[in-house]
């Protein structure tokens, strides 16, 4: 087991020209954001293309990509702490740093998105336990907790609090209750990360979000692209560090995970649409379907976007045994998960709101199509939370011993494994 | 793994055997508890269907307000939208009311209108994360607009569209006063949502006054008083004799979105030539 003392930040602090450039864009999408975000606090949220027939877009979109992808935090948690597969301690911190970030960028993102920013503890005071964001709420912010308590021990390796090994030793406390954590995590995980879905699968009014695949497709999804980043973080950093950092057969062993779970979430995912489009179909998800294919290119999103980029490609380069030794094809294969994910909230978010409700009596009126694309402001926000979500990634990745060093750990925590790392 | 066989041999105590049976007839009762029992989230629909009760709370109470739409009568002139906006002070981009032409399956033209329903079972008020809406026991559907923190669920949740956001702070004035009336509540602010409140101010203040809402003028909503053609009728469907009771006494009537389940509380008669 290696001992947190042993580990150490991937590299000293010594300045260069790439990473000086790199700190310059990162500025940059933070000074975007904060621009708009300041037209959005002083104008309200009228600089938005949102409408009262589509009050959800962009920003939803992100907040549900961010924390469908911190998922790899309590999935790998759980792998190493509450299931002792200790070969993938090495993981295990870069996981829960971008956890952290990914529910931190949504937060962010949701505080701009509220008519009331300065109400957002609204939620933890007045209570409605019927409400499924209310439970997301509760359960968003304490497992941002328990995200923080279990990273406080490395927090504390900081050369920073050499002068106070007092907090040191309270590190070390509470990394020893990290399994207790773990468990915690994963069960508010489980909950809410499905609740998500659950936002628009309640909806009985709205014709093709109210069944109850969503919640499943929603945590399948999380739970097969989450670990999946935090892969292809580990094959970056090793890039860009040039540092060893995860051991290969750790990094396919979670490719083939995440290539799994991606073919459980095809599978939900397939049956879904043959019984809501074409065994079970209804005229309400029959004429929302025929609008959505006339007025936005949803066809085209579902199967090139989700299915073809999100799904297939990234199972093949996962599961291949020709295609996944190599660090490329992982990396690739998560990014293309990571982003089949997002495509697929953004279809789900906005595709569900383009279909208007159809509850006048008579068969003329139509309410009007909520056809959206985000305004200027929208897109500053987004390019802000991102540049926060990598500024936040960078300086962890520097300054935070992420990976414990020494060769031996790693060669005692691959023991169980059968292929050499090549 | 191991590739050799191994020999398994099953030994089955009387202890292990009546934990089996133990573990067996808990889960067993537990899963009746759960599922139609009394912890059961059914028990209530259950009771209900067995007892044949519609919805038992609202039979306990004495008022339930509500409206009667007569598609019919309606001639479309907007006075309802207009008089709705002078009253609440509400901006014409985000009308609580609205009216708009339709047309029968047979093709005859009708004119559709829509207040806030005030569902009994609204899936606004089950969606909204701070209660910030909520069923009074009068039935009305309430906003509370310094706890509603603006994430606009119950505008997604709503299945008739009667939720409006404020997208920005309106400072212009009405263009609806002093013409089609005078504001009696206050505009609200940016960055909160709202909706038709029945003159929720009427009926409060004319029931202190010892008014009844749906008879006396000052106590019943702007758009039931403007009407020039009497299509809208309110009061206590409660009260088999206020004039809205009658109305749907002695008229065919239907409910939005019945199949939904939201039990509304606004009624609407069809045009002769049916829908």
């Amino acid at each position: 087991m290696a001992a947190p003392a042993t580990s150490m930040p991937l590299r000293s602090f010594t300045p260069s020209r790439r990473r000086f450039a790199w700190m310059a864009l990162l500025m940059v999408c933070l000074a975007i954001g904060l621009a708009a975000a300041y037209q959005v606090f002083t104008k309200g949220l009228v600089v938005t293309n949102l409408t009262d027939t589509v009050p959800w877009g962009l920003w939803i979109t992100i907040d549900l990509s961010a924390i469908a992808l911190g998922a790899g935090a309590f999935t790998l948690s759980a792998v190493v702490y509450v299931f002792r597969l200790s070969r993938f301690r090495s993981i295990v911190r870069l996981a829960l740093l971008i956890g952290i970030i990914g529910y931190t960028s949504a937060m962010l993102t949701l505080l701009v998105d509220i008519g009331r920013p300065e109400r957002f503890w609204h939620p933890w005071v007045y209570w409605n336990v019927h409400s499924v964001l209310w439970e997301i709420t509760w359960a968003i912010s304490l497992y941002l907790s328990v995200m923080l308590v279990e990273f406080a021990p490395v927090l504390a390796e900081l050369s920073l609090f050499d002068r106070w090994p007092g907090i040191r030793r309270m590190g070390h406390r509470i990394h020893k209750v990290t399994p207790v954590l773990a468990l915690v995590g994963m069960l508010i995980s489980l909950i809410h990360q499905s609740s998500l879905g659950a936002t628009y699968g309640i909806l009985k009014a709205r014709p093709i979000w109210f069944k109850p695949s969503m919640p499943i497709l929603f945590i399948l999804s999380a739970m097969a692209a989450g670990p999946a980043i935090s892969m292809t973080a580990a094959i970056i950093l090793q890039w860009v560090t040039r540092r060893k950092t995860v051991p290969l057969e750790v990094l396919r062993t979670i490719a083939r995970f995440s290539g799994f779970g991606l073919l459980a979430y095809a599978y939900v995912k397939l049956w879904d649409l043959a019984a809501v489009a074409y065994y079970g179909r209804t005229p309400g998800t029959e004429g929302a379907f025929y609008l959505l294919n006339q007025l936005t290119p949803y066809g085209f999103g579902f199967w090139f976007g989700e299915v073809i980029l999100g799904i297939v490609l990234p199972v093949l380069l996962f599961l291949a045994p020709g295609l996944n030794r190599r660090r490329g094809n992982l990396a690739l294969g998560g990014l293309l998960a990571a982003l089949g994910v997002a495509i697929n909230r953004w279809n789900v978010t906005v595709s569900g709101l383009v279909v208007p409700l159809s509850y006048s009596p008579g068969t003329l009126y139509r309410p009007p199509v909520g056809l959206y694309w985000p305004s200027l402001a929208e897109w500053g926000i987004g390019v802000g939370v991102i540049g926060y979500a990598l500024l936040v990634f960078t300086l962890g990745v520097r300054f935070l011993p992420l990976f414990p060093v020494g060769a031996k750990n790693d060669q005692t925590s691959l023991r169980g494994s059968r292929l050499p790392d090549r | 793994m191991g590739g050799a066989e191994k020999k398994v041999k099953l030994e089955l105590t009387r202890r292990d055997l009546f934990k089996v049976a133990g573990a067996a007839v808990g889960s067993a009762a537990f899963a009746y508890t759960v599922t139609s029992g009394p912890l059961s989230p059914f028990s209530e629909l259950r009771r209900r269907q067995q007892t044949g009760t519609e919805t038992p709370h609202e039979d306990a109470r004495p008022v339930h307000w509500g409206m009667a739409i007569d598609l019919e009568k309606c001639i479309g002139c907007n006075y309802c939208t207009w008089a709705c906006d002078a009253v609440n002070d509400v901006f014409p981009d985000k009308t609580w009311n609205m009216v708009v032409p339709e047309r029968t399956p047979s093709g005859a033209g009708f004119f559709f209108s829509r207040p806030c329903l005030h569902c009994q079972e609204a899936p606004c008020v089950e969606v909204c994360p701070v209660q910030a809406t909520w069923v009074r026991d009068d039935g009305l559907v309430m906003m509370d607009y310094d706890r509603c923190i603006g994430c606009r669920y119950c505008e997604v949740a709503c299945p008739f569209d009667a939720r409006k956001f404020n997208w920005e702070e309106h400072t212009a004035e009405n263009e609806f006063t002093p013409t089609w009336g005078i504001p009696e509540v206050e505009r609200r602010p940016r960055g909160v949502v709202e909706k038709c409140t029945f003159c929720v101010q009427r009926i409060d203040r004319g029931l202190e006054l010892g008014l009844t809402p749906g008879v006396d003028r000052e106590a019943t909503p702007a758009c039931v008083n403007i009407c020039p053609v009497g299509a809208r009728t309110f009061g206590n469907l409660k009260d088999p004799a206020s004039p809205v009771s009658l109305v749907i006494e002695d008229n065919p009537s239907l409910r939005l979105r019945e199949d939904l389940g939201t039990e509304p509380s606004v009624y609407y008669i069809p045009p002769k030539e049916g829908l």
